[in-house]
């Protein structure tokens, strides 16, 4: 590969690690979605599973975790800025790596609907586990219990739409194939 | 509005300690927190941060990050007692223990540091720029590329935010019943969101072409970092740092 089109790529890679960390972000802050219970659901799990589908492990695991971390930052919550960072950071990655396995263009949104399933659920285990523990040090683990069930549920409302808007995505600007890697 | 900045400009040391050696304080003693449980001084250091909080800033503000964790104190009120049931009771009704003595040692022991770090974490937000953060973390080892992905990542929040909310606004304008409701919101989720993707996706390649117009990638590269130049010296700064925690330590394992 000559210089000029390394240089580019890295050009693309930052360019595009730079973006989806801004839209984590944003979807942490700003987008979020009304419960039944009058409470609401922030959609940075979208975008974290969004980047790992579209993008693979390493946009995942650094667009989700800088982009919790600084939505954390900027929210108000910096004592679990560098938590979200690790916990998001290995949600992304997981899910990136378990749903590309197989998939011949290593864009884990080609992969199956079930393996995107279980890619995403892996992810939200990793997800709601590492907010547990996080939490259970920080606060006891009975009081962090209470955390357990919002947080599966942002995963999950997280895991079917970001199956839904990575399939979308991909039919709606083709294009994106040449961002992945 | 998304704000990219919790910086409140105020008064005090804080604001003068150099970015590098304030973020190895705050990391210290929090290590400290975790690893001391002498309850006095735990609350003592609270008491310390706190009064720092009202000085650099004032009374209104310096109780915000409290309100930020009310909920989860009171959760932790709840249920933390639930976790311990052995040893001697302290608190009880009819034939239910509510409290135990070891309940409420360790109540006392988390709200203290859960608070502790809480107060820490803001006070160095709040008297930090987000661009002299990014330094200090560029000068503990960042690559120049990880800089650039989180300085990037701040001049695009804002243009991403404001793409959503256009997209959002869009999506509402076609629908004919209550625009605002919780349910149209919910309908109005994919379309919203799949469209803010594809625009902040489509500016990519400019972005990265831009990136190469101002000497990405060149051997000799046209820009650099500002560096931190602290008042009086870095080390002096870093001195005052290890005195800090030393004071802290001492104040954990001594009393």
């Amino acid at each position: 590969m000559s210089k000029k089109l390394a240089n580019q790529l890295t050009a693309i890679r930052i360019a595009l690690t730079a973006m989806l960390t801004a839209v984590v972000v944003v979807f942490t802050l700003i987008v979020r979605v009304p419960t039944p219970i009058k409470g609401y659901i922030s959609l940075c799990d979208v975008a974290i599973v969004f980047s790992a589908y579209m993008f693979g492990p390493w946009v995942g695991f650094i667009a989700g975790g800088l982009g919790t971390g600084i939505a954390d930052l900027l929210g108000g919550y910096a004592q679990w800025a560098p938590l979200s960072f690790i916990i998001h950071g290995l949600q992304g990655l997981v899910i990136a790596l378990i749903a590309r396995k197989k998939v011949v263009a290593k864009i884990p949104a080609d992969a199956s609907i079930l393996r995107m399933v279980i890619a995403g659920v892996v992810g939200m285990v990793v997800m709601t586990g590492g907010y547990y523990l996080a939490g259970g040090v920080l606060y006891g683990f009975k009081a962090a219990l209470s955390e357990v069930a919002l947080n599966a549920m942002q995963s999950g409302v997280g895991v079917v739409v970001g199956i839904i808007v990575s399939k979308a995505v991909l039919k709606a600007y083709p294009p994106v194939r040449a961002l992945a890697f | 509005m998304v704000t990219t900045s919790l910086y409140i400009a105020g008064r005090g040391f804080l604001y003068k300690f150099d970015p590098r050696a304030k973020l190895f304080t705050l990391l210290a003693l929090t290590l400290l927190l975790f690893l001391g449980s002498n309850h006095a001084s735990l609350w003592l250091l609270n008491l310390a941060v706190f009064l720092l909080a009202l000085y650099s800033t004032n009374f209104k503000q310096s109780l915000q990050p409290l309100k930020t964790i009310i909920f989860l104190v009171i959760i932790m009120i709840l249920f933390v007692p639930l976790t311990y049931r052995d040893g001697t009771v302290v608190i009880k009704i009819g034939n239910f223990t509510v409290a135990t003595k070891e309940a409420l040692f360790n109540l006392n022991l988390l709200v203290a540091r859960f608070l502790g770090i809480t107060y820490m974490a803001t006070l160095f937000i709040w008297t930090t720029k987000m661009v002299d953060i990014q330094l200090a973390l560029r000068w503990y080892g960042l690559s120049y590329s990880g800089t650039l992905i989180v300085t990037l990542a701040f001049r695009f929040i804002p243009s991403v935010a404001d793409s959503f909310q256009m997209i959002q606004d869009a999506h509402l304008l076609r629908s004919a019943s209550d625009s605002t409701s919780s349910k149209r919101r919910i309908v109005d989720v994919v379309p919203t969101v799949t469209a803010a993707l594809v625009v902040a996706l489509k500016s990519i390649p400019y972005m990265a072409m831009s990136l190469e117009h101002r000497g990405f990638g060149r051997d000799n590269k046209r820009g650099s970092y500002r560096y931190l130049d602290p008042q009086f010296g870095l080390w002096l700064h870093f001195l005052i740092a290890v005195v800090v925690i030393g004071v802290a330590y001492f104040a954990f394992n001594i009393f």
